[in-house]
């Protein structure tokens, strides 16, 4: 079983992955802000034997791990690869997380909420995400008493997740439009229309590798199904527009480009962050427009040279070998 | 329109400072704009802006959550509630806020399986009924359908 970004069969796609998160508290216990360390050990017990005793199929590849046991470094490598949020990365206190084995299930305990169930999948499966997400849902709703009320729906610390608890969100490779500008204005109209639209690792952070995410902002009043079509016909259009953004490229300026990076890629000695997340881009970019013909995967490259990935294979090292550590890495992969 | 900052991108928002009397007006894209401080800020922020909206009386009121001690003052100063109790404690004075981010205060999605007798499960819309409609036809089920195409004609006509 595979990590997503291991998964090669939508790597050319202008949609490289996507993720449902839903969002559930626990009925008569204060939200994690507010929770005792009883509380705390208390949450994390009911939720682990929720899942663990529960005779369904897939409990049987889900592992229960403690935050705390888990390195620093670890940890954040586990934010790189999407699999829990920075803000979970900080605060290890009594926090746990259930993790499957291929990583794209994670129910983290004690994050914003007391349960936050994340599915994520590579390219555009919203639906399979989904429905996987709502039978791990099922499966914890039938042992807890998750906090509900007819007409708020699921209760949750922010108001803005009341409802269904869903966050759908498509990350989207838009080079293209970002190259002729008409990406701040779509930004502007889709966030108009109750979408968001964020950088590679979600809340606050900048637009990377031309990597965006998209994702449902309204969660009440709409039901999971019409807000994943919704969703869908957003991420769509999005992608129409980009493939004819695309077509009006200069295709020699574009040949030129895209080689020049596979040229620094196979060559340099020292490869920083933002360097080489630019030059990833546009190998991803010349690929997938069938200009590059090179046997990688740029989304694989671009998740195992992050810092804390690149320190959890080869050791704690400072900026500058790493660096050095990148720029081998991609030479080697390349 | 390009951004005056940039250079670049399409300008998106137009913004006119007085200060000191002296008036300027720019247009920047929404990058720009959110760098210079007046892009959305985030939705916790919008909240807590939201309710810091509150009139003093309201924040002087001194109801507080049973079960965690929290009061309106402290969701209106964090945009966050204390524990699912608080919706609850608070309904009244939330739920203009909640219309505002969502646009709208009944739920229309899952129900958990154990959730509380009083639920009711949600009425069927019209496109639920529609697509019953079709499927109960295509299995050639004529008299259900009959029945359902009733129902959706007086929905339509309310």
């Amino acid at each position: 079983m595979s990590r997503w970004y291991n998964d090669l069969s939508a790597q050319n796609d202008i949609a490289v992955s996507c993720r449902i998160r839903l969002a559930r508290n626990i009925e008569n216990l204060p939200f994690p802000s507010k929770m005792t360390d009883d509380d705390r050990k208390a949450l994390n017990e009911q939720v682990k034997s929720a899942v663990l005793n529960s005779n369904t199929p897939f409990a049987k590849n889900l592992k229960y791990i403690n935050m705390s046991d888990i390195p620093e470094i670890q940890r954040y490598a586990m934010v790189e690869r999407h699999i829990i949020s920075p803000e979970f990365a900080a605060k290890t206190e009594d926090t746990a997380i259930i993790l499957s084995e291929d990583e794209s299930i994670s129910i983290m305990i004690g994050e914003e909420d007391h349960i936050r169930i994340q599915v994520l999948k590579s390219g555009m499966n919203l639906k399979d995400a989904y429905d996987l997400a709502e039978s791990v849902d099922s499966l914890l709703s039938a042992q807890l008493n998750f906090a509900f009320d007819s007409a708020l729906g699921f209760l949750t610390e922010c108001p803005t997740n009341l409802g269904t608890g869903l966050r759908a969100s498509v990350m989207l490779h838009l080079p293209a439009l970002e190259n002729n500008g008409e990406i701040s204005g779509l930004i502007d109209s889709i966030s108009k229309i109750g979408f968001t639209v964020r950088g590679m690792y979600g809340e606050g952070s900048k637009s990377l590798a031309s990597l965006y995410q998209v994702s449902n902002q309204i969660t009440l009043g709409i039901s999971e199904k019409n807000a994943l079509e919704n969703l869908k016909i957003i991420t769509t259009q999005l992608i129409e527009k980009e493939l004819k953004a695309r077509e009006t490229l200069n295709k020699i300026k574009l040949e030129d480009i895209c080689w020049r990076a596979v040229g620094t890629l196979k060559s340099a000695r020292i490869l920083t962050s933002e360097e080489m997340i630019n030059l990833i881009s546009r190998v991803k970019l010349g690929k997938s427009m069938g200009i590059i013909d090179l046997d990688c995967s740029p989304i694989k490259i671009l998740i195992e040279a992050q810092p804390y990935m690149l320190m959890q294979k080869y050791g704690v090292m400072e900026p500058f070998d790493r660096d050095i550590c990148r720029a081998n890495m991609i030479r080697g992969d390349l | 329109m390009i951004c005056e900052k940039c250079g670049k991108n399409h300008a998106t928002t137009h913004i006119k400072t007085v200060v000191n009397g002296i008036v300027k007006e720019y247009n920047l894209c929404s990058a720009c704009a959110a760098e210079s401080g007046y892009g959305s800020s985030s939705i916790t922020g919008m909240l807590a802006s939201l309710l810091g909206e509150v009139s003093q009386p309201t924040l002087k009121n001194q109801k507080q959550c049973s079960l965690c001690g929290t009061t309106f003052a402290d969701i209106a100063h964090s945009g966050k509630m204390g524990c699912s109790q608080c919706y609850k404690t608070f309904r009244e004075e939330l739920l203009p806020y909640i219309k505002r981010i969502h646009g709208a205060s009944s739920h229309a999605g899952k129900i958990p399986n154990r959730a509380p007798l009083v639920v009711r499960p949600r009425e069927k819309t019209i496109d639920d009924l529609r697509q019953e409609l079709s499927r109960l036809v295509a299995e050639e089920k004529y008299e259900q359908a009959a029945v359902i195409r009733d129902k959706i004609k007086e929905m339509e006509g309310k």
